[in-house]
């Protein structure tokens, strides 16, 4: 078992969440959706495990870098 | 009777030469998996094409034991790859830690020399750790070795460099791989200025391998490193297929493959599945690139580093071109500091070899805050456009989505590409409307009404009508009928002029940014 922090890499908000801890997530699958520059911008599992941490909610801004999730596979 | 002991002196000498550091030290590299100097030759080069250049070299230095210098660590000589001329220098890690003395730079300095006068590509195959001691100890030992040559470092693009880093890689090893024009690392191996054990002596800091030089460290933060391999054989593999797609020098055009017949179908329909319904939604513009190339010639360079933007080498139609693109799967196409460095450096190495660019386009601007203005990001922005501008290989851009701001002019928007292409859905502005009622009404006391008026006023028609009718775009384009326009515009704009050769304005120009 590995944890894989993901981190956002743009700066922007949280538009949607797609995916709620717990959850399995394939390599790959968006877990949340961005919203920067007026974009949506997914961000995918690096590997395919559980969601076993989330760590924003829908509307938090986040900062390029900030970690939002862990995913242990 | 004299004469065949002459020979048979040779063949004893070749002999010594090619028994390298020894049974035991090549045994322990054949069990780690790792190619010994001569086989990484053997794997470049077509089958016995290589002639070697001072297999009987040996150390030079006072007193130094010729028997224990073989080659004197560094392999050199002449091949052919797909029946082209290549220079190679393979350090030969089992003597002497490949380490740089002064035999073995002048065999370096030769093959050079060669490859520049008479017009072919040099590969480096990287394993050296850097100058061999105490040769290069104390003023005599530094004024007898270094600073001999003052070519040593020069970059000027007369012909290809491919280097593989394949093994630590310190000092002048790791210069001649940043130097190139494309450079492959083997997971496992380092590159840096000096050891982690010089890292610890000199200034106490304690620091693994692989976090001072590692794959990651240069293929995602730095960008020194285009492409990583898992293997030695991968890693040379690749540098054959990068040398496939460029001309063996400056003054002759890249070699033409051969076309992959038509395609057209194929390709319209995965560009239309590429491209989402909702302009809001992102896709991944490499899958774009690989629908428009001739199929599986698209060639990623440094898919890690700079991902808002992507380089690559492809062909169309036979013919090699530069892709210059923006990727919205990645900061949504806004380009940053490192995004910028990679299409500069791509874009010098394209114009240096005569390969004509295709920039795809879909950002809507330049990366704005503070992290890219920590890391100069006017300057590089700069750099980037005086790239595009000095060049003089034909360049056709294609605006796919957005193009917004000064990064329209960096990819090519107006004349800073010789035919602007764009889609249909196409949007072209200086920034978006919301944006540009904030900036102008900044500090000031503006009722809704008048925000209305000036939203108004800002979200001036930005499709892509208005740019065909001013000819600022030479032609809109369906998606589907990219490939087939785009090949049609190379051929008008070949370089008859020059049988397709550049100015080279930029061959003097750095590696790395």
């Amino acid at each position: 078992m590995a944890d894989h922090e993901v981190a956002a890499d743009v700066t922007g908000t949280v538009w949607k969440i797609v995916k709620q801890a717990g959850e399995a997530v394939a390599e790959g699958e968006a877990i949340m959706i961005l919203e920067s520059m007026k974009m949506e911008i997914p961000i995918e599992a690096p590997a395919a495990g559980s969601l076993s941490e989330l760590r924003v909610a829908e509307g938090d801004p986040v900062a390029e870098g900030d970690v939002v999730c862990v995913v242990s596979a | 009777m004299a004469a065949e002991d002459d020979t048979a002196e040779l063949r004893a000498r070749e002999a010594r030469a090619r028994a390298m550091g020894g049974a035991a030290k090549l045994a322990r590299r054949r069990e780690a998996g790792l190619l010994n100097a001569e086989e990484r030759v053997e794997r470049l080069v077509d089958p016995g094409s290589f002639v070697e250049s001072g297999l009987l070299a040996v150390s030079s230095a006072p007193g130094a034991d010729p028997e224990t210098t073989p080659r004197d660590g560094k392999l050199s000589g002449f091949g052919r790859v797909a029946g082209r001329p290549v220079a190679v220098v393979s350090n030969d890690f089992t003597v002497k830690g490949a380490s740089s003395s002064q035999t073995n730079m002048k065999k370096i300095g030769h093959v050079k020399r060669v490859a520049t006068e008479r017009g072919f590509p040099i590969v480096f195959f990287g394993e050296s750790s850097g100058a061999r001691m105490p040769d290069n100890m104390g003023a005599r030992g530094m004024g007898t070795q270094l600073g001999n040559d003052p070519q040593q470092y020069v970059r000027e693009r007369e012909s290809p460099w491919a280097s593989a880093v394949l093994g630590q890689c310190y000092g002048s090893s790791a210069w001649y791989t940043c130097l190139s024009d494309f450079a492959v690392m083997r997971k496992g191996a380092t590159m840096a200025v000096a050891s982690p054990l010089l890292a610890s002596a000199a200034i106490g800091q304690t620091v693994e391998p692989e976090e001072l030089g590692g794959w990651k460290l240069h293929s995602e933060v730095t960008g020194l490193i285009d492409r990583v391999a898992e293997t030695d054989a991968e890693a040379i593999d690749l540098i054959r297929r990068f040398l496939s797609y460029l001309p063996s020098h400056r003054n002759e055009a890249p070699p033409r493959a051969e076309p992959p017949g038509e395609i057209g179908e194929e390709a319209a329909a995965a560009i239309r599945k590429t491209l989402p319904e909702s302009r809001r939604q992102v896709y991944d513009m490499r899958k774009m690139v690989q629908a428009i190339v001739d199929p599986g010639s698209f060639f990623e360079m440094k898919p890690a580093f700079g991902r808002p933007a992507v380089t690559g080498l492809a062909r169309m139609d036979g013919q090699t071109v530069g892709i210059v693109a923006n990727n919205p799967r990645h900061k949504a196409g806004a380009m940053d500091v490192p995004a910028c460095e990679k299409c500069t450096r791509f874009i010098v190495m394209c114009d240096s070899f005569n390969i004509p660019l295709l920039l795809f386009v879909d950002t809507p601007g330049f990366v704005i805050g503070v992290e890219g203005e920590r890391m100069k990001a006017p300057g590089k922005i700069m750099n980037f456009m005086t790239a595009l501008q000095m060049c003089t290989v034909p360049k056709l851009s294609v605006i796919m989505r957005k193009s917004y701001g000064q990064a329209y002019l960096n990819m090519g928007g107006g004349r800073n590409s010789d035919e602007v292409m764009a889609w249909p859905g196409a949007e072209i502005s200086f920034m978006d409307p919301a944006y540009a009622v904030e900036v102008v009404t900044w500090g000031r006391d503006v009722d809704e009404a008048e925000r209305d008026r000036l939203r108004a006023d800002m979200a001036r028609d930005n499709t892509v009508w208005g740019l065909a009718e001013i000819f600022a775009a030479q032609a809109v384009i369906a998606p589907e009928d990219t490939r087939a326009h785009l090949i049609r515009m190379l051929e008008v704009h070949q370089a008859g002029l020059t049988g397709g050769i550049g100015r080279h304005r930029m061959a003097g120009w750095p590696t790395t940014y």
